[in-house]
């Protein structure tokens, strides 16, 4: 495959086919839509009922005070690292293949915290109490715990999804001014409210860059210590099977796995429904395929190295708890992860896998199930079987909580959508910068091939005389 | 005080080498003539090499985002410990320290990045001047496939630089005075 390949699109058709992605998507579109918003609809009976019943009908009883509404904050924030973080890595280190698929990657960052930060605040049942963690002066001079991890990651993840935004918004800038230069109506008023005047002067491309690199530098490190923090809600514990060293690279390494699972699902949704093929090209989606896989082995790697330094510790409750995980009442759950999480991702070490759009798309739905199982693996069954014998009991999540957690994806993906047919969804000033040099580039190799020839023609002629 | 009006010429360009031209040729111009009082590039994408041929730009957006972040760690910290201390005085702490260091080093961490961010932000508002509203002269064009030379000159003089411009191969040349 040509390392020049997308060289000859014309700028002004990249803004053509970005622009018409605004106006009009297929009408697989629309469908998807109204299937979000239905289950939206669900979710929001289910915690209404919630609300007036009580957190009893959603089965959360002792010892299982964490479940599925954790299983999934901790799944969602995952989901939102790789968006970011590998937007912001990729720029770093100047691989341009990022450039067509950056934006949506960094949209779904931010409607992942969105969607994450819903279920800490339905988990607590009393919802109005919410605004305790809030350090605010009050009259009884009681301030949060600042010691507690929970703490830490309302701090962690508001700095996070603040800086995820700005850092979304900031590379829309230029973005957003040439929709302002062709939209109409009420799409005039927010472009040219969001574009702040923004005219693509030298001096406006200088301070953005900048602005964008230490962005960048900010936002990987964050990234990382983010999801860490959520491992510490566990870590930090005394738990058995949640006590674990390795738990923040874990958590990490999860996050980037299912976060990555995630563009290459949205990549072809896109790809099809906008008609980006042009751009969402089988060369990036093979990069991407690589990346992804090269993840994996790290997480496959942590995985095994956690139920090795589990096994020859010899702790007797971290043991136990191992063990009810593979064989007890849970195992389908471990063993589900296992061939999804660990097993699956080895189908793209095959070209044919990583080239054919539609496998990578329900290879990627697999990926994100096995990682959504090992969320599940990590709260539930260790709760099932702690330290106290008399508290244990298997409980599987009821109608409440998966009607929830079913209406978490329908939000997500509804507000993901949305955005897609407000903003591009395609950087259409990074692609033409990509086309731009790579256009040089291929000039630059041309014209070394051309004096090679000219220097084995002279010498030729010189051998000849 | 009245503002003093000032005249523009704006020249649009279908390549960014022949930009790169009419701004060296329009700089020799000005040594010889003085009729130059400005220029600025527009484009669609970013060009590194600008800085070569406009000068260097004064963008010192790091020192924002240093002393941001130090700000940060600052007010975390001191948050953090002040709300400890104020629990302190209200609860009885059993021993442990009423400042627990190493809880606050993650906070700490977070209000550095936070007010880091925010820093750099408002840094690059600053040295892009945004928000702004967009110029007479703008066109649409230069957010899609040209390039765009803005030259502030001398009303006087003005012809010469429009000559400058139209030699390079100006697809269109606007003329603003406000």
């Amino acid at each position: 495959m040509s390392d020049y390949s997308m060289k000859d699109i014309e700028w002004a058709k990249i803004n053509r086919d970005v622009l018409a992605s605004l106006e009009s998507p297929r009408k697989e579109f629309w469908m998807v839509l109204s299937v979000c918003v239905l289950l939206v609809l669900c979710g929001a009976a289910a915690e209404a009922y919630q609300y007036n019943e009580g957190l009893g009908v959603a089965l959360m009883n002792r010892p299982h005070f964490w479940q599925l509404y954790i299983s999934n904050f901790v799944f969602w924030i995952g989901m939102s690292h790789s968006g970011t973080l590998l937007s912001a890595i990729l720029l770093l280190t100047q691989a341009d293949w990022r450039k067509p698929i950056y934006r949506f990657a960094e949209a779904m960052t931010l409607f992942s915290i969105l969607t994450a930060a819903i279920f800490p605040v339905i988990h607590l049942g009393r919802v109005w109490n919410m605004y305790w963690v809030l350090p605010y002066p009050n009259e009884r001079t009681i301030w949060p715990n600042f010691r507690s991890p929970l703490l830490w990651d309302a701090a962690a993840i508001t700095t996070y999804a603040t800086s995820s935004v700005l850092f979304l918004y900031i590379g829309m800038i230029p973005d957003l001014a040439i929709c302002r230069d062709n939209a109409t109506g009420w799409r005039k008023k927010l472009y040219t409210a969001l574009s702040i005047g923004w005219m693509g002067r030298a001096s406006e491309w200088m301070a953005f860059r900048k602005t964008y690199v230490l962005l960048a530098c900010f936002l990987v490190p964050l990234a990382v210590s983010v999801h860490s923090i959520v491992a510490s809600d566990f870590a930090m514990s005394i738990m058995p099977d949640w006590h674990i060293t390795s738990f923040p690279p874990y958590f990490v390494a999860g996050a980037l796995y299912s976060g990555c699972a995630a563009i290459i699902t949205l990549f072809v949704l896109l790809r099809y429904v906008f008609k980006f093929e042009e751009y969402m090209t089988t060369e990036i989606m093979d990069k991407t395929a690589k990346l992804t896989f090269a993840i994996a082995m790290v997480w496959n790697y942590l995985n095994l190295g956690e139920y090795a330094s589990i096994w020859y510790s010899n702790d007797m409750f971290e043991k136990e708890v191992l063990l009810e995980k593979f064989f007890g009442p849970y195992h389908w759950v471990v063993w589900g992860m296992l061939i999804c999480a660990l097993i699956a991702p080895f189908a793209m070490a095959f070209k044919k896998v990583r080239h054919n759009m539609w496998a990578m798309f329900w290879l990627s739905l697999v990926l994100q199930l096995g990682m959504w199982l090992e969320r599940f693996q990590i709260v539930s069954p260790p709760l099932a079987s702690n330290h106290e014998p008399w508290t244990w009991a298997v409980v599987w999540p009821g109608t409440v909580q998966l009607t929830i957690t079913a209406a978490s994806f329908g939000w997500f993906t509804m507000l993901f959508l949305i955005f897609c047919k407000v903003f591009p969804s395609v950087s259409m000033y990074e692609v033409k910068e990509m086309v731009f040099h790579r256009r040089k580039a291929s000039s630059r190799t041309d014209m070394e091939d051309l004096s090679k020839v000219k220097d084995e023609m002279i010498k030729t002629e010189e051998g000849l005389s | 005080m009245r503002r003093r009006k000032k005249h523009f010429l704006f020249g649009v360009y279908d390549d960014f080498d022949k930009a790169r031209d009419v701004v060296s040729e329009l700089k020799v111009l000005d040594l010889k003539e003085m009729v130059v009082d400005g220029i600025e590039l527009y484009s669609p994408i970013e060009h590194p090499e600008v800085e070569e041929i406009l000068g260097e730009f004064h963008q010192p957006i790091q020192r924002f985002t240093f002393f941001g972040a130090i700000t940060g760690a600052c007010c975390a910290f001191l948050l953090v410990a002040a709300a400890a201390q104020a629990m302190f005085t209200v609860q009885p702490q059993g021993g442990k320290p009423v400042i627990p260091l190493p809880m606050d080093i993650v906070i700490t961490y977070e209000g550095t990045i936070m007010f880091g961010v925010y820093s750099t932000i408002i840094a690059f508002l600053i040295y892009a001047g945004m928000p702004k509203r967009l110029k007479k002269y703008y066109t649409q064009k230069v957010s899609e496939d040209q390039i765009g030379v803005e030259v502030q000159v001398d009303p006087a003089k003005s012809d010469k630089a429009r000559a400058v411009l139209e030699k390079c191969g100006a697809l269109e040349i606007r003329e603003v005075t406000q």
